[in-house]
């Protein structure tokens, strides 16, 4: 059974879904799997394939291939180096000895260090140059960092379809081949863009200003569904990558007896008896993913950490560092937390967090168990959220 | 005793606080279309770090 589908005439999904894949980059669970989303671009002289698939499916796309009774592809244009997108480009250049790598310079170079072409099958694509296949064109659009150096986007302007690989996608199997379940989608796709776009919040705003003047039907990304109304997921970066933040705090924590537990219980509700929303995860029990997905809005982050070993908790570092190369656009950061006989837990975890253009606002650290003078000292570092939020007038 | 010839102008580099990366003034970054002699103040805004993409605003001078 070959799924194959039509997105426009002569351009057709020929990709693979990934039901039950649960893991990326060895680090992000996939709780809804993903696709990896190939497109064949037929025009009346020559074919092109935008991107292809993971190695572990390159038997879905041949198969397709030959179901269409494709026996030679012109040009593979590859969007992006990484090998969930072009795993199977090695193969496919044996199958199709004429076919042309397309894609940046910078592109042929990662795919040449991953021994997936060789030079004397590829050809460099500039910002802004065109190909023609007869009667549909494909333009290339430079756009690094979303979310490598290589990264680019393919417009056909006939039948007004943007490709823009990794690029608004989102982790999610699912038999709709467009975006039509926006509730399931927007979560899926905000998550993605916390896991891997969000430190590229400022290359971003460049590049929806470039693809600004497009007429854009639908959008068609590697990952997840399609878009047929393109400002759906357009709206939703241009809130993600602005620099308003929300009056909101995201609490990750870990606890080993329950001293940091019980301020985070007492600091949680002290937020928010002061009108102040919170995202609160236990870091034992947490999907990083999840994690990453509220660090996208909140103008504050808290860590909560006892101290192991005269440091901070490992599980607490791990999440310190995750922030740190996440580089959310939150303003101010706290810590509170707990230790037994001493340590250097507050600075270990600030001393983590060196790419943050946060403010520190006065951690509160217990010794042993809380007392009244601690959770007093949460109260005041309520009111300093509540002051900080209400001085960028996020809260009237 | 220094006298005029003495005096070597060495144009200030600067480092990318997110990666690291050390933008050369003598070196440029031909690989962005940057030529070898441009100053980092004369980089475009638009400019990203190479290494990383991190903005210039991002960078920090270094001996």
């Amino acid at each position: 059974m070959s799924l194959i589908r039509d997105v426009k005439p002569g351009v057709l999904w020929v990709g693979a879904i990934d039901w039950d894949r649960r893991l990326f980059d060895s680090l992000i669970p996939l709780p809804n799997g993903t696709s990896y989303n190939s497109y064949l671009v037929k025009g009346s002289e020559k074919i092109a394939l935008i991107d292809a698939v993971d190695a572990t499916m390159a038997k879905v796309l041949i198969d397709n291939l030959n179901t269409l009774g494709i026996n030679k592809l012109d040009y593979i244009v590859s969007q992006h180096a990484e090998q969930d997108h072009s795993g199977t480009i090695q193969k496919l250049i044996e199958l199709y000895p004429e076919a042309r790598v397309i894609a940046s310079s910078k592109c042929l170079e990662l795919l040449v260090e991953f021994s997936l072409v060789t030079r004397d099958r590829v050809q460099e694509v500039k910002d802004g140059e065109k190909i023609s296949l007869g009667g549909k064109t494909l333009e290339f659009i430079h756009a690094p960092w979303v979310h490598w150096p290589d990264t680019i986007f393919t417009y056909l302007p006939e039948d007004r379809v943007l490709f823009t690989c990794d690029f608004l996608g989102s982790h999610l199997a699912t038999s709709d081949l467009y975006a039509v379940d926006e509730a399931t989608v927007y979560e899926a796709a905000k998550r993605y863009y916390a896991e891997i776009m969000m430190p590229f919040r400022q290359n971003i705003k460049k590049h929806l200003e470039k693809i600004k003047g497009l007429e854009i039907d639908a959008i068609a990304p590697s990952h997840g569904p399609l878009y047929h109304k393109p400002e759906f997921i357009l709206n939703a970066y241009r809130d993600w990558v602005s620099d308003e933040v929300k009056n909101q705090v995201v609490l990750p924590y870990v606890s080993m007896h329950g001293a940091t537990r019980i301020m985070v219980d007492y600091f949680v509700d002290a937020l928010i008896s002061r009108g102040i929303s919170v995202r609160r995860f236990d870091l034992t029990s947490s999907d990083v993913g999840e994690l990453a997905e509220a660090l996208v809005d909140p103008a504050t982050i808290v860590i909560g950490s006892p101290t192991m070993l005269v440091g901070a908790h490992p599980v607490a570092m791990y999440a310190a560092i995750l922030a740190n190369a996440l580089r959310p656009k939150a303003r101010f950061a706290s810590i509170i937390g707990s230790y037994g006989w001493g340590g250097k837990m507050v600075e270990q975890i600030t001393g983590a967090l060196p790419n943050l253009k946060v403010q520190i606002l006065s951690p509160v650290v217990a010794k042993g168990h809380p007392t009244e003078a601690d959770f007093q000292a949460l109260d005041r570092l309520a009111d300093e959220v509540l002051a900080r939020h209400k001085e960028l007038k996020m809260v009237s | 005793m220094r006298t005029d010839e003495d005096v070597v102008v060495i144009a200030q580099k600067y480092q990318c606080t997110i990666c690291g990366y050390i933008y050369d003034p003598e070196k440029g970054d031909p690989g962005s279309g940057i030529a070898p002699g441009t100053e980092f103040k004369d980089l475009p805004d638009s400019w990203t770090c190479p290494q990383c993409g991190a903005m210039k605003d991002d960078f920090k001078e270094v001996d």
